[in-house]
């Protein structure tokens, strides 16, 4: 792929922008709650699109693309079931308790509803995983315009981490935010048009459904026998592992999406945020999931036509990370490749950003302030929220290195952050809705589940992977044992919670005011039209995400 | 002035406005065209004048 000077012009337009962006918001920081926090000043509408857009980075994208390739329409699943109805939850359920607790953080909302080593776990197992997200997302930005671009590996590293340590330093989390809403619109419509073109060429969606095989172009037909469809998943791996355990556990617990909600000018914004987002996070699969079906669909022999091939690895297999970057390469003339490109750059660089500034609030309330440092002021918090930044970037560059010199390093970090997520929501549901639920309960059956989740990925095999322990038992994929995985751990977790609090005392109900369901006043939700109240949004959302489902059966 | 061109919408409107400036002097200046470029450009120009309209009527 070779860039003319108006693509790079606009790639260097896009830098400009963002530093822009920082350096306007700058003014506006005053305090750690400013620069940490935004202060909960920010509109819906971006609260919204960047709530979408911290879930949006290029390994997203990228590996949308790449499943819809691989796995078809069935990749639809990851946003019809794996987040609309999470989404929805935590807008009408948990977010009057995240908001309402006037927690600065979920780790802090661990601490007031439970105990400091609660807090602890959460704090010290989310800072880790969102600084190694941010460095493995700064290397696969320069892996990847490596290989397509022939960039330098060492540049794309330092351009890229420079560029967002200037913004993120300068604007904290408003800053960070506001360029993903830009990035939200960069690839939504840089990557459109490639949509479109795309599905011309390969003769419509009713083309498409002729030239590939049914199990390609049906999301839930044949999801009875996990042999018969691409996934190798039976249905209800896919409704409990992902529609329940993995999408609540991300969607209703990660802080780096839920920050976003929180950052909102009111408690009816905050509730609004994740629900409004749901709209445009149930149409992605157009921009994301369909262009990869298109893709596979043109390596069909009625369909060669129109010369597009998904690249091959080294081995002969096709390379299906490489469809997105090479549908851009052979759809988009100059101009559009600059648009395009800047688009998958802004997303792993939001992805970066949105990790180093989740982080950032992390370490310093839940971390620093907590433990170390505690009572000074303001002003002290502020420049230490600022030199945490600064270190974050670093830890990323260094991350970023690891990961190169260690292939497998990804990979391993993913095994390990599903360990310690699965869980996660079995502890959120039960300390939100049932009063009875002890610190002791919450820490010990946190560490349960992710003890059941270690040994049952270590007792089974899929694909060549886990087993570690002994091959007890073969599952056919590996999505099918990631959430076979995460329905074990979250189950320990549940059950485990439940017995230790049984024997445990709990807090007096005075102290659990505002943040157990029973004991905390309904928000109210009237007033205003009948589309700005968030119960009629979500039912609305639901019953097209199902019919959505139906459609595409 | 100061306050407009601070908002989000400005912002992104001009973002997408230069953008697509730069696609039509592309376009025509180095005689790339192709009409997926111009329907493009043209989808972000107006798509950016419509931000900044935004941004406008919310002052």
């Amino acid at each position: 792929m070779k860039l003319q000077p108006a693509d790079y012009f606009i790639i260097c337009i896009y830098f400009v922008f963002v530093i822009a962006v920082g350096m306007i918001i700058k003014k506006k920081i005053r305090s750690s709650n400013d620069f940490l926090a935004s202060s909960r000043t920010i509109p819906l509408w971006i609260t919204s699109l960047a709530f979408i857009s911290a879930n949006l980075g290029a390994q997203e994208v990228i590996g949308m693309v790449a499943s819809g390739a691989k796995y078809g329409i069935m990749t639809v699943h990851f946003y019809w079931v794996g987040a609309i109805f999470a989404m929805v939850f935590l807008g009408l359920f948990m977010m009057p308790f995240y908001y309402g607790s006037r927690a600065r953080s979920v780790p802090e909302y661990l601490f007031l509803r439970f105990d400091e080593k609660t807090r602890a776990l959460n704090a010290v197992s989310f800072a880790v995983m969102t600084v190694f997200s941010s460095g493995i997302s700064l290397y696969a930005l320069a892996k990847m315009f490596e290989i397509i671009l022939g960039w330098n590996f060492d540049a794309s590293i330092l351009v890229a981490a420079g560029i967002v340590m200037i913004y993120t330093f300068l604007g904290g989390l408003t800053s960070a935010v506001y360029n993903e809403v830009l990035q939200f619109f960069l690839i939504v419509l840089g990557l459109s048009p490639l949509v479109i073109v795309a599905l011309q060429d390969a003769g419509g969606w009713a083309a498409i459904r002729q030239n590939l095989a049914p199990n390609m172009t049906h999301a839930w037909k044949y999801m009875g026998d996990a042999n018969a469809n691409p996934m190798g998943l039976h249905f209800t791996s896919l409704i409990f592992g992902l529609g329940f355990v993995m999408s609540f556990g991300y969607w209703c617990t990660d802080f780096l999406v839920v920050q976003r909600a929180m950052i909102a000018k009111s408690m009816r914004d905050a509730r609004r945020t994740p629900i409004v987002a749901a709209v445009p996070k149930m149409l992605m699969p157009l921009i994301v999931v369909l262009p990869g079906v298109i893709a596979i669909a043109l390596m069909q022999p009625a369909l060669q036509g129109s010369g597009y091939t998904i690249p091959l690895e080294s081995n002969g297999q096709l390379n299906y990370t490489m469809t997105l970057p090479s549908m851009i390469a052979h759809y988009y003339p100059s101009g559009l490749l600059g648009v395009g490109i800047t688009a998958l750059m802004a997303s792993f660089m939001s992805g970066m950003a949105g990790n180093v500034t989740a982080f950032n609030a992390v370490f310093t309330y839940d971390i620093y302030q907590a433990y170390f440092v505690k009572k000074r002021s303001d002003r002290h918090y502020l420049v230490v929220g600022k030199f945490i930044t600064v270190a974050g970037i670093l830890i990323s560059i260094a991350t970023a290195y690891l990961a190169k010199g260690f292939n497998n390093i990804n990979d391993f970090l993913q095994l390990v952050f599903g360990f310690v997520n699965g869980p996660l929501f079995a502890t959120f549901l039960l300390g939100m809705f049932w009063k009875r639920t002890t610190g002791h309960g919450a820490f010990w059956g946190l560490l349960a589940g992710t003890i059941g989740a270690a040994l049952t990925h270590g007792l089974t095999v899929a694909e060549g992977k886990g087993g570690w322990i002994y091959p007890f038992y073969e599952i056919k994929s590996g999505m099918g044992q990631a959430f076979i995985v995460a329905a074990i751990s979250w189950i320990v977790n549940f059950i485990s919670t439940i017995v230790i609090s049984l024997v445990t005392r709990p807090k007096n109900e005075n102290e659990l005011k505002g943040l157990v369901y029973s004991l905390t006043a309904r928000p109210r939700d009237d007033g205003g039209k009948w589309y700005q109240r968030v119960t009629p949004i979500a039912v609305i959302l639901i019953v097209i995400t199902i019919i959505l489902n139906i459609i595409f059966f | 002035m100061e306050n407009k061109m601070t908002r989000l919408e400005f912002v992104i409107g001009a973002f997408f406005s230069i953008v697509a400036v730069i696609m039509f002097i592309n376009i025509f200046a180095a005689s790339a065209y192709s009409r997926l470029s111009m329907y493009s450009a043209s989808s972000f120009l107006v798509f950016g004048i419509i931000m900044m309209i935004a941004s406008r009527s919310n002052d």
